[in-house]
């Protein structure tokens, strides 16, 4: 990394900062703080800095220095990209927009007064606040999964040391193998990632010349995202190798144990090698605490505008939102950032917006040179974020046109971490 | 695929494209007279894939192009002449007063200097 160290704020600097800009006092610039740095939030701090051309000052709160991707982290279990290739740093996001970035987490959010309290303890004032702050697990959702138990069955859905060891365990797999995984209800962080993830880990597997390993997928849901496409395709390329139960076929997820390395179902216990657990999610604690979440653990939002529900002064982009019609994924984060990004503009310079308008696209690799993709446009309507028109790849097409939405996939990814990370 | 340039910048499978287009704008009216900066709000959503710089990662380039041939290419999306759902969603939704303004923003820029 190679940050401006006087581009970041210290703990005691943020403190200063904040302590010099009370809110009673008149402000130079009007002041927002992001809180969480991932696609939502990275973006949102781009376009309110960009699109104001300095007139409001845009803070970043986000304790990790660089981020990587949760979107393409399947492709770095499949060996179609390195660790380095999903991985960004903010420098331009410092360097190029003026945006400050504070490298701490954000522990709780005092919305009477508008601050943001610091993991190290500090204040710090904002007139509009972005949550960003993505999902969090709901360990307990699986009997016997807990947060110390991801060190024996990684969940590796959020990107980092929990992917390197899914990829390490996989990657050591002998043939005759049997990797379990115990996918998420909903909804989650994007839809076919679970389901994109067993086509890398059956690619790894048939790559090394496995014929008798096995892949259990045990869904709690009827359902899965593409459902017909990825079946096409797992028959396709992994004939005999992945077995999909939906809850009629294995009775209920009854629970895991760890050091057993078993999974147990009401009709059966499997002895893993490898066992994924995806347990449910929910928004961020930061945004929970605050109260900006429902009953259901999510951030219902204004679908016009993505301002929070239950705060004027705070707006609410990504996992951690009730996005109606949307996936919970990166280009929806973007877009909902976008959206967010424009109102606030809006509020705090009184510059042009317009009604708003999102976007969704889900590429999903299930073989060399063999994409699937789904998608569709959204609009505020209803008390809702609405699907206007939406899209999905067809079973049985060409293997030139897969090989083009490979090629739009990688270019996507291009495109899209050209636009959050600067 | 490697899209190769042409002498205008324009990829050569844009440039076939245009000449096989080139009616189609005419007959639907749409002009490319946009406004610049309702254009760079409407680009938020196109950068989302296409790099800004100009450079072909996968997914074509669409900066720098002649505002008419902009249109023209929107337009063939837009009645699903041309194959690409993603484009065919969006392009499906923007009126001809929003594509010119696309037009108008992204025909303005210039490509980035090739990396070193």
């Amino acid at each position: 990394m190679t940050i401006d160290r006087r581009q970041w704020l210290t703990g005691a600097g943020a403190f200063a900062f904040a302590g010099l800009a009370k809110p009673a006092l008149a402000q130079a610039k009007p002041r927002v703080i992001v809180i969480g740095g991932g696609p939502g939030g990275a973006t949102a701090a781009k376009y309110i800095a960009k699109d104001s051309n300095g007139a409001i000052e845009v803070t970043l709160v986000e304790p990790q220095r660089q981020f990587t991707t949760c979107f393409h982290s399947n492709l770095f279990l499949g060996g179609f990209r390195d660790w380095n290739s999903i991985t960004h740093s903010y420098d331009k996001l410092a360097s190029s927009y003026g945006i400050r970035l504070v490298p701490e987490a954000a522990a709780a959010i005092d919305r009477d007064k508008k601050i943001v309290r610091l993991a190290n303890g500090s204040d710090m004032a904002y007139d509009r606040l972005v949550i960003a702050l993505g999902i969090d697990l709901r360990f307990d959702s699986v009997p016997g999964y807990s947060e110390a138990a991801s060190d024996t069955m990684p969940h590796a859905w959020k990107a980092g040391p929990q992917t390197q060891l899914l990829k390490k365990q996989l990657d050591a797999l002998s043939d005759g193998a049997l990797i379990v995984m115990v996918a998420p209800p909903n909804p989650y962080r994007c839809p076919p990632g679970p389901y994109e993830r067993v086509s890398m880990m059956a690619h790894v597997l048939k790559a090394k010349g496995h014929r008798n390993s096995k892949i259990v997928v045990l869904d709690p849901k009827d359902t899965l995202s593409k459902q017909g496409l990825f079946q096409e395709g797992w028959e396709k390329h992994y004939p005999g190798m992945v077995e999909w139960q939906d809850p009629k076929m294995h009775g209920g997820i009854k629970g895991v144990d760890p050091s057993a390395m078993t999974v147990k179902t009401d009709l059966e216990t499997y002895k893993a090698n490898l066992a994924n657990v995806i347990p449910a999610q929910m928004a961020g604690k930061v945004a929970r605490d605050a109260g900006l979440a429902n009953q259901t653990g999510w951030c219902p939002i204004d679908p016009a505008s993505m301002r929070s529900a239950n705060d004027p002064n705070i707006y609410v982009v990504g996992d951690a939102c009730i996005p109606g019609d949307m996936p919970k994924s990166a280009f929806s984060a973007n877009s909902q950032a976008k959206v967010a990004a424009m109102a606030i503009r809006g509020e705090l310079s009184a510059s042009r917006t317009f009604p708003a308008r999102y976007t969704n696209t889900c590429w999903s690799l299930i073989e060399t040179g063999d994409t699937v993709k789904v998608g569709g446009s959204y609009e505020p309507k209803d008390g809702k974020i609405a699907a206007v028109s939406t899209f999905v790849s067809q079973k049985g097409e060409a293997p030139e046109l897969r090989r083009q939405t490979q090629e739009e996939n990688m270019g996507w990814y291009a495109g899209i971490t050209a636009d959050i990370f600067g | 695929m490697a899209a190769k340039s042409s002498g205008i910048g324009l990829p050569a499978r844009a440039c076939l494209f245009v000449i096989f287009a080139a009616g189609l704008a005419h007959a639907t009216g749409a002009r490319a007279a946009g406004d610049r900066a309702y254009g760079e709000y409407l680009s938020s959503e196109c950068v989302t894939c296409h790099l800004l710089g100009g450079r072909f990662a996968g997914i074509p380039p669409i900066i720098g192009w002649p505002e008419e041939t902009f249109v023209a290419v929107m337009n063939e999306y837009r009645l699903k002449v041309r194959p690409n759902p993603v484009m065919q969603t969006l392009a499906g939704r923007l009126s001809d007063e929003e594509i010119a303004a696309l037009a108008a923003y992204f025909g303005s820029l210039a490509a980035e200097p090739a990396a070193k």
